[in-house]
């Protein structure tokens, strides 16, 4: 409740001229309530009709008035609220914490505001981590509960980032910080959310141009009403003027548009993305192809070793030692699941003593790791790999590999210097709901295109599966962005999923760029939006959002503008009452020009609060293609533009004249 | 009903049925004319897409020799091409300077080769005919055989129209170029005004003259045919002169202005249907092809027959209302049951009801302004019919101007369309910023601002201006807004029913046809030069689709909307006031 009546002295505030000023509708209506409260002050100078008819309407039109601005200050106030409120508890998380730095000098504690870039701390577990920075050392469970509201920990490994004010569960890790006091990524998020609410995107400068313009030609227009009855010799009343210009000026959208753009950014973090900017969520609203991941976005997190299968002369027990040896020293999460797969079938694995081996890393090269002992070897790397390796294929493995391959599985083939002793399934989950989203980002026109290193068969089965239709496979990381680079050739807007530092090149140059906040600083700083959820696919809800951000603008100011004709219907045949000859126009059969023209501003103002929830909820909108959308919203907000305002005042009027109201 | 009147034949059914029913045959002659102008405009197409394109066409091996030597002799290198500023400058220079040798050239006219019984012009009449034939919009405040010697006609007036024309075309030509550029460059002014006039304004307008000398319109050096009527002691003389070379480019380069006062309702200048067929046909067939050229110019053939079939539509709409409006006869009469087979007041009888509405709405939807009946003779209705394309700025346009026109609401309407689907606002996968919204609204809000606020000057001050206006009705709001929108919209087309060449209209009028001509010329301009730089098209397809019915729709939608809030409370005081008037009046004298 405490935010309404805040909402409501903020919108009182917004008053200030100087403030209402940068919204040059909402200011013509603050200049109409100061002139009309004038004109009635020194009535006499302007030939007012003062009888008490006429004082009810004009205190009316004045109260609508003083109503009018107060919605529309209202709404933005009620946006700017939720997001002051979004600040407040990042700022509630950016406590201050003591980071454990070690250097040449020993190790000692240095409060986080002095961190610095370049330093190293470590944090033990149960500590917070004391700012960002990326893990040199050692892995471990991050509660992140903090940030992104997720309570289940996050397993981290050596160079992947982390981000202050998260917890540390087990064991401990060295940290080298990659940013300095007020450079952090929740000091980036308090400045993005604040600074949001300043700046305008290039379509809202393009319609509030456009608003302008309108508002001054019916500024003229008004004015020329006056002449017009001069001129055929009858007194137009003043009042009815400044409601006939309130009305037909872009008040509608005029008092939604600032209160549109906030609760753009609002509604952004709450699905825990930082925007850096409105744009990016606009452009994300256009993007025509998508690329994605396979890994964390089409399927869940890593693949994991699901199953294995030796070679003919190799037992099953022989099988699991070897790929447990072989991927013993292997940090990636594939080579952890294999030695979790490992110790699950063969615990007593756990007590071979592994000193003696030394690890072979993997390398883009290679394309295999293990370990070597002298002249012996283990190593576990893609069937390609290793038969160039090994100098021969093994038919009896190779047809495995081609049967894991066929049902979407990736195969990894184990040798040593006996020769091969048999391959390892390691399996993709699809995410659930991933087929309904890629079939509604289809149904919108956006073209999925999934990129992924496993090989051509295993990345057709997912593709298959999750309904995309192109794919890019054996993919290094350079062909990310050689696909954005294409697809941007071919004049297409670009979104781009990315986590990796090889990534950010990528992120750069799409159009959109979507880190994962757990990704690497570069990945994060070459993005224009980034998740703290770490979950790729909520891009999809960012491109739903964009598209509703631009549909509800372009929809309420084609409404604002089809309102026009009719309250033109109502208020010119009151203007002009006093001939008869001229009552075919007036369509809704109104006999009392005073209250017409009252139910045609309490229209005008009460239509504003009736739309504010649908101003910071969005417009509703089927993902369909672009014809379709066209057509409904044409009717809905066009033609509906027209039509509704005829029912809604002519209920107003009756309304009025039921209840006894007669002026 | 208006079968009234109508004489019964026996024998042939046809020809029976279509003279006892003048609704349906006017209807069906109205269509005849509107899918003959589509043809043609259509058959033309090609041949402006290759200047559009700078294409070698089959006239260019006589013309290209004369451009060059004209270019050598000026010293213009059609290679050296400029951005906006460049370009606009080179178009207002000259057409100033080409204006102030007319304005010296009329001036001394007067004191020199004065025709008997012949009136110079004072500097405001002058002012405001230079002006007027220099921004294509031929508003005569002069009663042109009266008033200008035949060299005038000769160089100024048919010489401006050539300029005028031209250099709506150029301007055409640059906007176009900026969409297909990807350098800035909107091309060499003083190239394209020369392109114009020798490939496409001169033939076109010979073969127009040709066919109208050979259909009867008279062309020659005599300055007057004298008759003596029978039984009569005073002689008639009847001006002629270089009638049918003057037709020629006033309709082919939608001018407007006529050799006689009357226009085309003057036998001399439109003496049978045919010439009148012929002459609807040579204002429209250049902004029709150039609608039908954008589409094959940038290889999207479905945005042009989107943009025919809204401009179609709005044409149909004008052509019917005046039509309907005029066969259904004078309100006041018709309602008591006279109808004469609806409103002859003021029509060419050889002419008839239906072929002097569509000339009428066929002058006002481009920008022509020519007419062949006595438009402040026309019932409310009909004159609303012949107005409301001038409030909507010509949407077909003049020569060149029609292109830059529509390109305004279409960038407006692509604006809200792509908003209100959800994507960035782009035409042609040319992303329109804020920049181009900015100068696309300038050019549309232009228009009814210097119709609006010189109305209302007007009106406030009607006494103080005007003995005629102390008894004030709603005609004369009628005929102030057509006034002021034709001066706006450079059509040129006028109702008259008050003195219009005073100081005080001359000047306005001239002040009002400079703003309604150059600057909206120059922020179409701007918004070309922006779009210049941006990469050209590559592929369609991943905006909204500005071919389709939807995006017509819009158009039409907007185009309606925008014209309707600009103007609604003006047409409630003025013709449709009247339009109540006129029933009232008539259901008093039925009661």
């Amino acid at each position: 409740m405490n935010q309404y009546i805040e909402a409501v002295i903020n919108a009182i505030k917004s008053f200030d001229p100087r403030k209402i000023v940068k919204n040059p509708v909402m200011f013509i209506t603050e200049l109409a309530m100061f002139v009309s409260l004038y004109l009635l002050a020194f009535h006499t100078q302007y030939g007012l009709n003062l009888t008490p008819v006429y004082i009810d309407f004009y205190i009316s039109v004045i109260v609508l008035l003083f109503l009018t601005i107060f919605f529309s200050n209202l709404a933005e106030s009620l946006a700017e609220g939720k997001s002051r409120n979004i600040t407040a508890t990042l700022k509630k998380m950016k406590r201050e914490t003591n980071g454990r730095v070690i250097d040449q000098n020993g190790e000692r504690m240095i409060p986080s505001s002095e961190l610095r870039k370049g330093m190293i701390v470590e944090v033990r577990k149960d500590e917070t981590v004391p700012t960002d920075g990326e893990i040199v050392e050692g892995r471990g469970y991050f509660n992140e509960s903090s940030i992104t509201g997720e309570s289940k920990p996050v397993f981290k490994v050596q160079g992947d980032s982390v981000t202050g004010a998260t917890i540390l569960q087990d064991s401990k890790v060295k940290i080298r910080i990659t940013a300095d006091p007020g450079e952090t990524f929740l000091d980036k998020m308090i400045e993005l959310v604040e600074g949001s609410i300043r700046t305008k995107t290039p379509n809202e400068i393009a319609l509030s141009i456009l608003l302008s313009g309108l508002t001054l030609v019916f500024l003229i227009i008004t004015s020329s009403v006056y002449t017009l009855g001069t001129f055929l010799n009858t007194n137009v009343n003043l009042f009815i003027l400044v409601v006939l210009l309130i009305c037909l000026i872009p008040t509608t959208i005029g008092a939604l548009l600032p209160a549109l753009g906030v609760a753009a950014i609002n509604k952004v973090s709450q699905f825990n993305v930082i925007a850096k900017s409105g744009r990016a969520v606009e452009n994300a609203g256009d993007i025509d192809t998508i690329i994605l991941d396979k890994t964390g976005t089409i399927t869940i997190g890593d693949r994991e070793a699901n199953a294995i299968y030796p070679n003919r002369d190799i037992s099953m027990d022989q099988l699991y030692e070897a790929a447990y040896i072989s991927s013993y020293f292997d940090e990636t999460k594939e080579g952890i699941s294999v030695v979790k797969k490992a110790l699950e079938n063969k615990p007593d694995l756990k007590s071979l003593d592994m000193t003696k081996y030394e690890f072979v890393p993997f390398t883009p090269d290679t394309k295999f790791s293990g370990v070597k002992k002298e002249n012996q070897y283990i190593y576990k790397g893609s069937p390609n790999a290793i038969w160039e390796l090994a100098g021969s294929k093994d038919n009896y493995i190779d047809a495995r590999c081609a049967e894991i391959s066929s049902r979407g599985g990736t195969a990894m083939v184990v040798i040593s210097e006996k020769g091969i002793l048999g391959a390892i399934e390691f399996n993709d989950i699809l995410k659930p709901w991933i087929r309904e989203r890629i079939e509604s980002l289809k149904a919108m026109n956006i073209k999925p295109v999934m990129c992924t290193g496993d090989n051509e068969l295993t990345a057709q089965y997912i593709a298959r599966e999750a309904s995309i239709d192109e794919v890019v496979a054996n993919s290094k990381p350079k062909d990310k962005y050689d696909k954005v680079q294409e697809e941007k050739e071919k004049q297409r807007m670009v979104a781009m999923v990315g986590d990796g530092t090889n990534d950010a090149p990528a992120l750069a140059l799409a159009d959109v760029g979507f880190a994962m906040n757990s990704g690497t600083q570069a990945a994060k700083d070459a993005a224009n939006m980034i998740d703290l959820e770490n979950d790729p696919t909520k891009l999809m809800d960012v491109i739903f959002l964009g598209k509703q951000i631009l549909i509800t603008r372009g929809s309420l100011t084609t409404f604002s503008i089809a309102n026009d004709i009719s309250k033109y219907f109502v208020i010119i045949p009151a203007v002009f009452f006093m001939f008869p000859d001229l009552s075919f126009i007036n369509v809704l059969g109104f006999t009392d020009p005073l209250l017409a023209v009252t139910s045609a501003l309490i229209f005008n103002t009460f239509i504003i609060p009736m739309l504010i929830p649908l101003a910071i909820r969005g417009v509703r909108f089927k993902p369909s293609g672009i014809n379709d959308l066209l057509k409904r919203n044409i009717m809905v907000y066009g033609v509906g533009g027209v039509l509704l305002p005829f029912v809604a005042i002519g209920a107003i009027y009756y309304l009025l004249l039921g209840v006894g109201v007669v002026w | 009903m208006s079968n009234s009147g109508a004489s019964t034949y026996s024998g042939n059914f046809w020809l029976t049925f279509f003279t006892n029913n003048r609704i349906v045959s006017g209807a069906i002659i109205i269509l005849i004319y509107l899918a003959i102008i589509s043809a043609l405009g259509y058959l033309l197409a090609p041949y402006i897409r290759k200047l559009y394109k700078g294409e070698n066409t089959f006239l260019s091996k006589y013309t290209a020799p004369i451009i060059e030597k004209i270019e050598k002799v000026a010293g213009v290198n059609p290679k050296n091409t400029s951005n906006f500023k460049g370009y606009f400058l080179s178009l207002i220079i000259f057409n100033f300077l080409v204006g102030v040798f007319s304005l010296t050239f009329l001036m001394i006219q007067g004191d020199f080769f004065k025709f008997n019984g012949q009136r110079p012009m004072n500097i405001y009449l002058a002012f405001n005919t230079i002006v007027s034939f220099l921004t294509n919009t031929n508003l005569q405040h002069y009663s042109s055989p009266l008033r200008l010697s035949y060299s005038d006609i000769t160089v100024v007036i048919i010489g401006l129209m050539y300029v005028s024309a031209a250099t709506g075309f150029a301007a055409s030509m640059a906007f176009i170029r900026g969409i297909i550029n990807d350098d800035g460059k909107l091309g060499n002014f003083f190239h394209d005004f020369l392109v114009s006039i020798f490939d496409l304004l001169i033939p076109l307008s010979l073969l127009a003259t040709i066919l109208l000398i050979i259909f009867g319109v008279p062309d020659t050096t005599y300055t007057s045919i004298v008759i003596h009527p029978f039984f009569d002691k005073f002689t008639v003389n009847i001006p002629i002169g270089p009638v049918a070379s003057l037709e020629g480019i006033k309709n082919i380069g939608t001018n407007g202005g006529g050799f006689y006062g009357a226009n085309a309702g003057y036998p001399f200048e439109n003496p049978s249907w045919i010439t009148n067929l012929i002459e609807v046909i040579s204002f429209t067939i250049i902004p029709i092809g150039s609608i039908f050229a954008i589409g094959q110019v940038l290889e999207n053939r479905k945005f042009s027959f989107m943009l025919f079939g809204v401009i179609m539509s709005l044409f149909a709409f004008s052509a019917f209302l005046a039509f309907f409006g005029e066969i259904s006869g004078v309100p006041a009469l018709s309602n008591i049951g006279y109808n004469f087979g609806g409103n002859y007041i003021g029509k060419e009888t050889a002419i008839g009801i239906s072929q002097s509405a569509i000339f009428g709405s066929a002058a006002t939807l481009t920008s022509t302004g020519a007419t062949n009946a006595a438009l402040i003779d026309y019932t409310p209705a009909g004159m609303l019919g012949i107005l409301f394309p001038l409030l909507l700025n010509d949407p077909l346009g003049g020569v060149g101007t029609g292109v830059l026109n529509i390109f305004s609401y279409v960038i407006f309407t692509v604006f809200l369309v792509s908003l209100m689907v959800g994507k960035l606002p782009e035409i042609m996968s040319l992303k329109i910023s804020s920049k181009e919204i900015k100068y696309s609204t300038f050019s549309l809000i232009i228009h009814p601002l210097i119709i609006i606020v010189p109305l209302g000057f007007t009106l406030l001050f009607a006494p103080i201006l005007m003995k005629s206006f102390v008894n004030t009705h709603p005609d004369q709001i009628t005929a102030l807004l057509y006034e002021y929108a034709s001066a706006a919209s450079n059509n040129g087309s006028e109702i008259g029913g008050f003195a219009t060449n005073t100081p005080f209209y001359n000047t306005l009028d001239g002040i009002i046809m400079l703003l309604g001509r150059y600057p909206i010329m120059a922020f179409q301009l701007i918004v070309a030069e922006s779009f210049s730089y941006k990469k050209p098209k590559v592929q369609y397809g991943r905006s909204v689709d500005i071919g389709s019915f939807w995006f017509g729709f819009m158009l039409l939608f907007t185009m309606i909307i925008l014209g309707l809030i600009s103007f609604f409370p003006v047409l409630a005081a003025g013709p449709l006031l009247a339009w109540g008037r006129a029933f009232s009046l008539s259901v008093g004298v039925v009661r």
